[in-house]
């Protein structure tokens, strides 16, 4: 029987080796040489037109087959469940509200249906209000084979199941083990060649060669997402002695704006692998990083900003005012921590298409590392990048408004929704200055209608 | 990861449909809302409602939250709160809200304008023995108005009182002196907002309208 298993084994062994020769010489082709020289093949764009094509089969043949079947299809609900009117003030709502009891009663006064009005209002910001749902994954149109994206998935028919079989088979089969290497590849890339720089003595050759190195490692990692990112207006790129801002909706955020330039990350430091990443950065060019003990120190923080900003040589600060990931649809309140030094900002606005791989990180659903395999496991990332033209802050602003003007303008260059709640809200509550806003705008119009009443009954009298 | 996801299926809808009144596709909106408000949990606590930050700015916040708990609204027979609901619960302390059918009956229209005003009813009738007293109207009175600089306790306690002196005078007509009013029951109540348009003033607007109400009729 030896005889005949030998033969079986070498043709296995062959197999496997030509397998993965051919695997290793494609990855070395199309997207390490590329990476290392930062020229772009366009491939990734061809796979998206290609993508593009079968989601759109895809979802009209689930219509299709909803339409046969007579069934509604679950379209998401992208304005609002709720036909808002208006916003008319308090006082108009509640003179309207007793302008249908005005023949009952001469004078105006407390009514016992102004509790209407609060009550409808509460219960509308039950069924629907502007903050929770940013904190989860926006809601698509167009079905993209991911499961986790679709709420209408039924065996609808048979070819469709297939190609979103074929679908899981390709993502988890051939484009994930294939990202993770490219990640592998470029992380120990990055430490082993940062390590080697930092014994450079030269300080100018050191800080060229960093460069360089820094954005090889970033390249590599953005074809191990598959993120296809298109930059525009980089004449208004960050400069060294500023601060970059940008909304935040995920740790690859990071990733995608170091991609394109060299910035200064400031942080928490960490344990693990995260941590050596860190310290290996550290080692040859200058982020900030703070020891967790720091991190509450402000004034600490905001001097070693403002240290770094001031010397002309060191680059750019990246930094993420929200403080937290929203689902990018909306831009939320802005810390006003980084607006306070007075250097020039640099804004920059982050889109993701959604079609291809949701790339919102909820935290409290997933964990970083189950959220990194999703996201190797999706189709691709694709965004743009809008570099604003710089901002400083002006003669009798303070940090707050711009922080706010800083805030619209990325919000209205990247198409999303301006919104005055603090991203905290996903953790925190409200805090009572809010409610008693209300009372206090309810009890001006009682009192002014108090007042009426005196009036009139004075002159009865 | 590849958990094949299907939505609720009709019949159950079928069931809520009937009992509360809402449409399916109402049904299925208010129950994605209720799952992204429990963060995908069965049932709905307190602090899940507490945390909608525009729920926060109202000043009778605790009131509104208290009556999706309060069995009086859960239909159920019995007295005292319940800790959690689940959707069902949730859906019918909604329908006190959902927006009118265009084709009823006036016996139908009186129907639900009790119903609505019994919801409100009981928000006041915090200790649930039936009249409004004195005490739970003033208490109402203040969680609307500030006890601040706009308005000083004392102001807030008397416009109260005048309001529920109006009531006493409208339901009792003339009082004698040593008579004491108890408070407002559910009937007085029903007469004090004779004139209110509550059918239409207390009613979520969906944005997308029942597609059967087009069918039947066309109006």
């Amino acid at each position: 029987m030896t005889w005949f298993t030998f033969p079986v084994d070498n043709l296995l062994c062959r197999c496997l080796s030509i397998t993965i020769t051919l695997w290793l010489t494609l990855l070395l082709v199309f997207t390490i040489v590329p990476a290392v020289l930062g020229v772009s093949l366009g491939v990734r764009r061809v796979y998206l037109r290609t993508l593009l094509k079968i989601f759109e089969w895809a979802t009209s043949r689930m219509e299709m087959g909803a339409k046969e079947k007579n069934q509604e299809l679950y379209k998401p609900y992208s304005n609002g469940i709720i036909a808002k009117e208006p916003p008319s003030s308090l006082q108009q709502e509640i003179q309207e509200l007793r302008g249908s009891t005005s023949s009952l009663r001469s004078e105006p006064e407390f009514d016992m249906g102004d509790v209407f009005f609060f009550c409808r209002r509460g219960m509308e910001s039950i069924v629907d209000d502007e903050v929770t749902t940013r904190f989860s994954a926006q809601e698509l149109e167009s079905w993209n084979l991911l499961t986790r994206s679709n709420y209408n998935f039924r065996h609808i028919n048979v070819k469709l199941t297939v190609v979103w079989g074929l679908g899981v088979l390709i993502r988890y089969g051939v484009l994930l083990p294939l990202r993770v290497t490219l990640a592998v590849t470029g992380i120990s890339l990055l430490l082993v060649l940062t390590s080697l720089v930092s014994l450079l003595p030269s300080r100018k050759l050191r800080s060229f060669l960093s460069e360089k190195i820094h954005l090889l490692c970033y390249r590599m990692c953005v074809r191990a997402l598959t993120a296809i990112i298109t930059y525009h207006n980089r004449q208004n790129k960050p400069k060294n002695g500023g601060i970059c801002v940008a909304n935040h909706t995920t740790p690859i955020d990071v990733i995608i704006l170091a991609n394109d330039g060299c910035y200064s990350m400031i942080g928490q430091i960490h344990g693990g692998l995260m941590g050596m990443i860190q310290r290996a950065m550290v080692k040859s060019s200058p982020h900030i990083w703070f020891d967790r003990s720091e991190v509450k120190d402000r004034h600490l923080v905001a001097k070693r900003l403002s240290d770094h900003v001031a010397d002309k040589t060191k680059q750019p600060i990246l930094i993420f005012p929200e403080g937290t990931c929203i689902n990018n649809t909306s831009v939320m309140m802005f810390k006003k921590g980084s607006f306070e030094i007075g250097c020039t900002v640099y804004p920059v606005a982050i889109k993701y298409d959604p079609r291809f791989g949701d790339a919102f990180w909820n935290s409290s659903k997933f964990g970083l590392v189950s959220y990194l395999l999703r996201m190797m496991s999706s189709w691709a990332i694709v965004c743009s990048v809008w570099y604003l033209p710089p901002m400083k802050r002006e003669e009798g602003e303070d940090a707050v408004q711009f922080a706010n003007r800083v805030k619209a303008a990325i919000a209205a260059k990247g198409g999303l929704v301006d919104l005055v709640w603090d991203g905290g809200l996903k953790r925190a509550k409200v805090k009572d200055a809010f409610k008693e806003e209300q009372q206090k705008l309810y009890s001006k119009v009682l009192i002014g209608e108090q007042e009426q009443r005196d009036q009139s009954d004075n002159r009865h009298l | 990861m590849g958990a094949l996801q299907s939505l609720p299926g009709q019949p159950e809808y079928v069931d809520l449909a009937e009992k509360t009144g809402f449409s399916f596709e109402q049904i299925g909106v208010l129950h994605k809302r209720f799952k992204q408000l429990t963060h995908n949990e069965e049932t709905l606590r307190r602090d899940h409602l507490n945390g909608i930050p525009d729920l926060a700015c109202n000043p009778i916040r605790s009131q509104i939250i208290e009556a999706f708990f309060d069995r009086r609204n859960l239909r159920q027979n019995g007295e005292g709160v319940v800790e959690e609901i689940g959707f069902e619960d949730f859906l019918v302390v909604m329908s006190h809200f959902k927006p009118p059918k265009l084709h009823i009956t006036e016996e139908q229209r009186e129907s639900v304008r009790k119903e609505k005003l019994r919801f409100i009813f009981n928000m006041h009738d915090t200790d649930n023995d039936g009249t409004i007293t004195l005490e739970e109207y003033r208490h109402v009175v203040e969680e609307l108005l500030s006890l601040s600089e706009t308005l000083e306790i004392d102001t807030a306690k008397s416009i109260a009182d005048a309001a529920m002196l109006e009531v006493a005078s409208i339901s009792m007509g003339h009082m004698e002196p040593d008579e004491f009013y108890e408070g407002i029951t559910f009937e007085h109540f029903l007469k004090l907002l004779n004139g209110f348009e509550i059918e239409t003033r207390m009613n979520i607007r969906f944005l997308y309208m029942d597609t059967m109400n087009f069918c039947n009729g066309g109006q």
